[in-house]
């Protein structure tokens, strides 16, 4: 990664602080807030807009905006497990393709679960390739999977002939969309898989391992981290993460190609960055993340309904990812800021 | 990865202070070398497409393929100077698709002169809008250039509304196509520009710094480069490289449209790295950039003459660059095998 940073002399060192006992409650929760600064600014626009279109908060758009935000959030917890470890994955769009495709495939001979699983263990696959490239063929992470992307996306091209698979499985819809009162069953997921990327971060050895690699990748496998392994195993559990956006993803399309979800790893890095968590690895905030894509959702949906052309919404990404970067950059002082 | 970066130093001929003269010799062996072991698989390449494509070895091929290497290898020559400073731009692809559209509406509204300047100004403004995000605002050159990818886009669809612009001015069109003697002004002004980069990077002092920043930045600075000003310059260079390419593209087309150049941006890192311009940065190869996009577009063609649907080409160019990423990440750990003991001593 730092072969891309431009002029970085050096990794910052410092580990991110274990929150210790002693700390108050309130002091956390202030901590907490600082980082989502920028949901908040995030926030104060939502509620703009929901000024010149009041059915933005209408009951039936949050939850459009929910399902839309489970997607988007559970291909972004992995993607927050591989940005805590200083690594990057864009092959999203191919492992989501490729992913939703063999579910496809799968469905009218199986089970669901089957056709599911099956579509994780794709997932698992492509992050396997991804972390073997990047964790022992030492290519940058962005770059390798810059590569595995048009791959992926390539394979899901000849698979289909560049046409469209139609998914009639009622229940496998059903289950995409589904909701318990207000809630979309999808979003109760992304909870569920965001607090299990917590607890690996924070609670396991694993998660330490990862954080100590995106501190400093010298100091980790000096202390005896097994660096290679563990960064494999990242991108292994973010494919698997990026499939069950796949999966959700292909229940509300109802269908499955390989446009289905081009240009999303950019989606799913905004809500990591948007949510607090920086580039530079060491640490990542799940809470953030979810965070970070539900107003990602809204705000794109808001324009929608504002009747914006959809051309906007490629400008409002790219920009709101660049103004989070840079603001988080800026945060961070001089000192990180390169040799100039 | 600091480990590398110590190390390239250590191979980088023209570092401000105390660069010897063996070192350089060494190293422009060694590019002379690596420029090579891309020509080996372009005349491979080159043989097995003549034996089973048909119609390979025609006149109207061999002038297709050379233009497209043509523009492929002016915007190589950009990010070759970018991979150079350990940076990236991804944004080729939507800068020239931005680009083009600029030059598209204003050859037909204002003329052919007008709408080129404002076409090659188009492809500066995104490069230089990269290379303040990158310097100014502290953001990687990867997510700075991923962002600026997807915002322009967006402003590319939105400058033609999503619908495509036909150019009408005949002198426009018929400028990528002027033939001198045999040779098509895209492939001239390649090749001149070619030459450009490479004496920028061997015989200019922008160049000499351009390698002392992409070796190693602290040393860099610390020995009085601007290491800003040179990023600046060189992401300012890329955009340049992007609108001539963009303005010698719809030319070409005489149609200009803002889905053009998807995927652009790893056809052109694949030529960068393919030519032996390493990632690790410090290290430029100008003509393995030029002779890696010839290998490319012949790739390309003999997939089109085959009728191999063009979703092969995806897998075809992702096979590529990650063949070319692994032999240059193999070559960097056996560097950095061979190189430990004296790295130990040295890193400061």
């Amino acid at each position: 990664m730092n072969t891309a940073t431009g002029t970085a002399p050096a990794m910052p060192v410092q580990m991110e602080e274990e929150p210790a006992a002693s700390v108050s409650l309130a002091r956390r929760i202030g901590t907490f807030l600082a980082r989502q600064y920028l949901a908040g600014v995030l926030l104060v626009l939502v509620a703009l807009l929901s000024v010149f279109q009041p059915a933005i908060i209408g009951a039936g758009n949050i939850n459009s905006v929910l399902l839309q935000a489970a997607i988007t959030g559970v291909s972004a917890c992995g993607m927050a497990l591989l940005i805590g470890t200083g690594l990057l994955d864009l092959s999203v769009p191919g492992v989501i393709a490729i992913s939703a495709l063999t579910a496809a495939a799968l469905l009218p001979n199986t089970t669901i679960g089957v056709a599911i699983a099956g579509a994780l263990a794709v997932g698992a696959l492509a992050g396997l390739i991804n972390g073997v490239l990047v964790a022992y063929l030492k290519i940058a992470s962005f770059i390798a999977t810059l590569g595995t992307q048009y791959l992926f996306l390539g394979i899901a091209f000849i698979v289909t002939e560049g046409g469209i698979v139609p998914i009639e499985s009622y229940y496998y819809r059903s289950m995409a969309t589904q909701s318990l009162g207000p809630i979309p069953v999808s979003f109760l997921v992304l909870l569920v898989v965001a607090g299990l990327a917590y607890g690996l971060l924070y609670w396991t050895h694993f998660g330490r391992g990862l954080r100590a690699i995106g501190s400093n990748e010298r100091a980790a496998r000096l202390a005896g981290v097994p660096v290679s392994a563990f960064k494999a195993a990242a991108f292994v559990i973010a494919g698997v993460s990026f499939a069950g956006a796949g999966v959700f993803l292909s229940g509300l399309l109802s269908s499955a190609s390989g446009t289905m979800a081009l240009s999303f790893e950019l989606n799913a890095i905004a809500a990591v960055v948007v949510g607090g968590t920086a580039l530079r690895g060491g640490r990542a905030t799940l809470a953030g993340t979810v965070v970070g894509a539900v107003l990602f959702s809204y705000l794109s949906n808001a324009l929608n309904l504002l009747g914006v052309a959809s051309y906007w919404q490629y400008v409002l990404t790219g920009t709101v990812l660049a103004v989070a970067v840079a603001a988080g950059s800026l945060r961070r002082g001089p000192e990180a800021r390169g040799a100039d | 990865m600091p480990e590398q970066s110590v190390l390239e130093a250590t191979t980088v001929p023209t570092a401000p202070s105390g660069a010897t003269k063996p070192r350089s010799r060494r190293v422009l062996g060694s590019g002379v070398i690596d420029s090579l072991v891309v020509a080996g698989p372009l005349v491979a390449i080159v043989i097995v497409a003549w034996a089973i494509a048909p119609n390979f070895m025609t006149g109207a091929n061999i002038s297709n393929i050379l233009s497209n290497a043509a523009l492929l290898a002016i915007v190589g020559f950009g990010m070759t100077l970018a991979i150079t400073v350990r940076g990236i731009d991804l944004s080729v692809g939507s800068a020239q698709a931005f680009a083009a559209c600029v030059t598209g509406i204003s050859v037909n509204s204002l003329g052919v002169v007008p709408g080129i300047l404002i076409g090659l100004l188009a492809g500066v403004v995104v490069g230089a809008l990269n290379g303040m995000l990158v310097t100014l605002f502290a953001i990687p050159a990867f997510v700075a250039t991923l962002a600026t990818m997807t915002a322009m886009r967006g402003v590319a669809l939105l400058t033609t509304d999503g619908t495509s612009v036909y150019i009408s001015d005949p002198h426009f069109t018929q400028l990528a196509t002027l033939s001198f003697g045999g040779v098509e002004l895209s492939v001239v002004v390649a090749i001149l520009l070619g030459i450009g980069t490479w004496f920028l990077v061997r015989h200019t002092t922008l160049g000499k710094h351009i390698l002392a920043v992409g070796g190693r930045p602290q040393a860099a600075a610390e020995s009085g480069i601007r290491v800003s000003r040179v990023l600046l310059v060189v992401y300012v260079l890329a955009g340049l490289m992007v609108g001539i390419a963009a303005v010698l593209l719809s030319s070409r087309l005489a149609v200009v449209n803002g889905t053009y150049g998807v995927g652009l941006e790893l056809q052109v890192i694949a030529i960068a790295v393919l030519g032996g311009t390493s990632l690790a940065g410090g290290r430029a190869n100008v003509v393995g950039t030029a002779i890696a996009a010839l290998l490319l577009a012949t790739v390309n063609s003999t997939l089109n003459l085959l009728n191999v649907p063009s979703y092969w080409q995806y897998v075809a160019v992702g096979l590529i660059l990650l063949a070319a990423l692994s032999v240059d990440g193999i070559r960097r750990m056996s560097k950095s095998r061979t190189g430990r003991a004296s790295q130990a001593g040295g890193a400061a």
